[in-house]
């Protein structure tokens, strides 16, 4: 199953006056693997290593997962480097469950499939690259 | 709200490991390395690479197996050591396999199969290895996102209630099929209530058997600085869970459970990641001139806790232990001064170094849980190095006097230079028989086997593998317990050998 959910990201940049360039790409997220139609999918757009590390986004996204594939589009990025972030709510608890010693039990992944080590995955890792259309295709169980 | 949950996200994975793992792999080539070391040590085949995925045949068996003698032996070890021309840099990193020796009215029967673990299948997937270990890190290595990602299952077994786990030193237990040994995957204890947070919660490779049947295991969760505590019932659910805070984190490998209290050792090989740090070990530091501390834990509720402390010590297994009516626990345990053994000795002996060392003595231990105090005392005589200690489980967490365990004489050592002798040892007598392998063959783990209707720790069988480096064999011997140093009174040879493992149990039935 497939579904499209796009959001333009020109608001939300220019409330945050970061919107300083005339171009604007999109940028198509497809999240394959997603092994539970149960929970909600929680997508984060995050523009620059301080904002990857630090709080906010340039476009987020919370859909009712399905299982197999889903697809997000954000329009109107300026170029520029960004990292996504995808966690899977599966009980919609709103949180990332995390198991008796702390470490995360709900799948969740980076844009570039990067992987962290014994924790989140470092910006140089994550970061790609926008100068022109682009498409992130990520794996929720690498 | 989003921007809470992701901060909450990255806060938690925040607090663990930094990158360091991510260090640059050495570059060397240690599948050649080793291969050359072979050639002029030929007894290193015992750490060579597995060559099948599989294995299966009726040994050809000597000598008398006792009619009365069933069960089967299940053991695992690291045996998979190069992973498409990557050579581990450390023994306990291989991929395990699971073994299975039948014994059956006089034949013997032998299985063995990889374990179908994540590591092993992403690394299929990859075409290459993926991750670092203990020691160093292949080229262009993967990032973890937590220890299950490289738990290889290599270390030892638990069969409990009809159910048979492989286990890892720092992550959940495999389940295998008892039968077939294909692996179930990652297995989770039922837990109170349907809930779910000790998914992914490290259950470490020495579960101890209560005398109710009931397990009782610990854990590490280094980068939480989490010690964790199960108590699984004899109907395999989990009955209750624990976390103690440990600063700093280290290694513990074993611990030891008594009628009141559960005892573990904690060697001051403090958990200190280091940017540049190459495996896991190196995130550890050795500080000889720190206390080993001792972590006592209430059986019945675990948020009641001391810590004692002795002289810096390094420990992998401990035999038994007991507590007598006025609180004073007796434990022993294979005692190393450090932990050179891990950090070096294991890896070199995978670059083909073949000096073996040795490392562990035995010592006695006596714990006053009412004065609050702990003293050590060395077992056997100076030059007696051992390991693998094991018991009659039928005197598991209770007052034990027969100890069985493999160890080497400074005076008399084998060509291969590592354990080769296999021991009964009787603690209150301190009487000693052990039986001298020849040294074309390097013992495993030897465990008791009781004799049904036999009263504990009297009239038992010894049951051991070995590897017959010289003939490229794997034989299963057994003794009688209390004629060890007459030798093996059957054995069942196989037409292969497969890389030296580590730990195993007896299963009647």
């Amino acid at each position: 199953m497939k579904t499209s959910k796009t959001i333009s990201a020109f608001l939300l940049i220019a409330a945050l006056g970061a919107y300083t360039q005339a171009s604007a790409e999109t940028l198509t997220i497809v999240i394959e693997d997603i092994d539970d139609a149960t929970g909600i999918l929680q997508v984060q757009v995050m523009a620059g290593q301080a904002q990857f590390e630090g709080e906010g986004a340039v476009a987020q996204f919370m859909e009712p997962a399905v299982a197999g594939t889903l697809t997000f589009t954000a329009e109107d990025l300026p170029p520029g480097e960004y990292a996504i972030r995808i966690m899977h709510d599966l009980n919609g608890n709103g949180e990332l469950d995390t198991n008796f010693v702390g470490m995360p039990t709900e799948p969740y992944a980076f844009s570039n499939n990067a992987r962290g080590s014994f924790g989140p995955a470092k910006w140089e890792d994550a970061r790609f690259v926008v100068e022109s259309d682009v498409t992130q295709v990520i794996s929720l169980n690498p | 709200m989003h921007r809470r949950q992701f901060t909450k996200l990255l806060a938690l994975m925040a607090c663990p490991l930094p990158a360091s793992v991510l260090a640059q792999s050495d570059g060397e080539n240690w599948t050649e390395m080793f291969a050359e070391a072979v050639r002029e040590y030929p007894w290193l085949a015992a750490w060579g690479n597995v060559e099948q995925d599989r294995y299966e045949a009726d040994a050809v068996v000597r000598g008398n197996w006792p009619e009365a003698l069933q069960g089967v032996v299940y053991r695992t070890g690291p045996a998979q050591h190069e992973i498409f021309g990557y050579r581990n840099r450390h023994w306990f990193d291989g991929n395990g396999m699971v073994h299975a020796w039948r014994i059956d009215g006089g034949g013997v029967r032998h299985q063995a199969r990889l374990i179908e673990t994540l590591k092993l299948q992403a690394e299929r997937a990859a075409g290459r290895a993926l991750y670092s270990g203990l020691s160093g890190a292949p080229p262009g290595q993967a990032g973890l996102t937590g220890p299950n990602d490289v738990n290889s299952g290599n270390t030892s077994v638990l069969f409990h209630h009809d159910r048979l786990l492989a286990l890892w030193e720092a992550g959940s237990p495999y389940e295998i099929d008892a039968e077939t040994l294909e692996t179930r995957g990652i297995y989770n204890f039922e837990e109170p209530g349907g809930g779910s947070s000790m998914r992914g919660a490290p259950f470490s490779a020495h579960p101890r058997v209560d005398v109710d049947g009931s397990v009782w295991n610990f854990g590490y969760a280094s980068a939480a600085g989490l010690l964790v505590f199960w108590h699984i019932g004899a109907d395999g659910a989990l009955r209750k869970a624990g976390r103690i805070a440990v600063d700093p984190m280290t290694m513990p490998h074993d611990f030891v459970v008594t009628e009141k209290h559960l005892v573990i050792l904690l060697p001051p090989f403090h958990f200190r990641p280091a940017a540049d740090a190459m495996g896991f070990l190196d995130m550890h530091e050795w500080r000889p001139q720190d206390p080993c501390r001792v972590l006592v834990v209430d059986k019945n509720d675990f948020s009641s806790h001391y810590f004692l402390e002795l002289p810096a010590q390094w420990i992998f297994h401990f035999g038994n232990a007991w507590e007598d009516r006025s609180g004073v626990i007796r434990f022993d345990g294979a005692r190393a001064p450090d932990p050179s053994i891990m950090t070096q000795t294991f890896t070199e002996i995978m670059r083909g170094n073949p000096d073996y060392g040795r490392a562990a003595r035995h010592y006695g231990y006596r714990l006053d849980t009412r004065a609050r105090t702990i003293s050590e005392e060395s077992m056997l005589e100076p030059g007696v190095f051992t390991e693998f200690p094991s018991i009659d489980p039928r005197v598991g967490c209770r007052q034990y006097r027969k100890l069985v365990f493999l160890s080497q004489s400074e005076a008399d050592l084998a060509e291969h230079g590592t354990l080769n002798e296999v021991n009964l040892f009787d603690i209150e007598s301190g009487r000693r028989d052990w039986f001298r392998y020849p040294d074309t063959q390097i013992p495993e783990e030897h465990l008791y086997a009781p004799r049904p209707g036999s009263e504990p720790e009297s009239g038992g069988w010894i049951l051991g593998t070995a590897f017959d480096w010289r003939r490229g064999r794997h034989i299963i011997n057994l003794f009688n317990a209390e004629g060890i140093a007459d030798g093996p009174v059957a054995s069942a040879e196989l037409p292969y050998a497969i890389p030296l493992g580590l730990h195993g149990k007896f299963v009647t039935g």
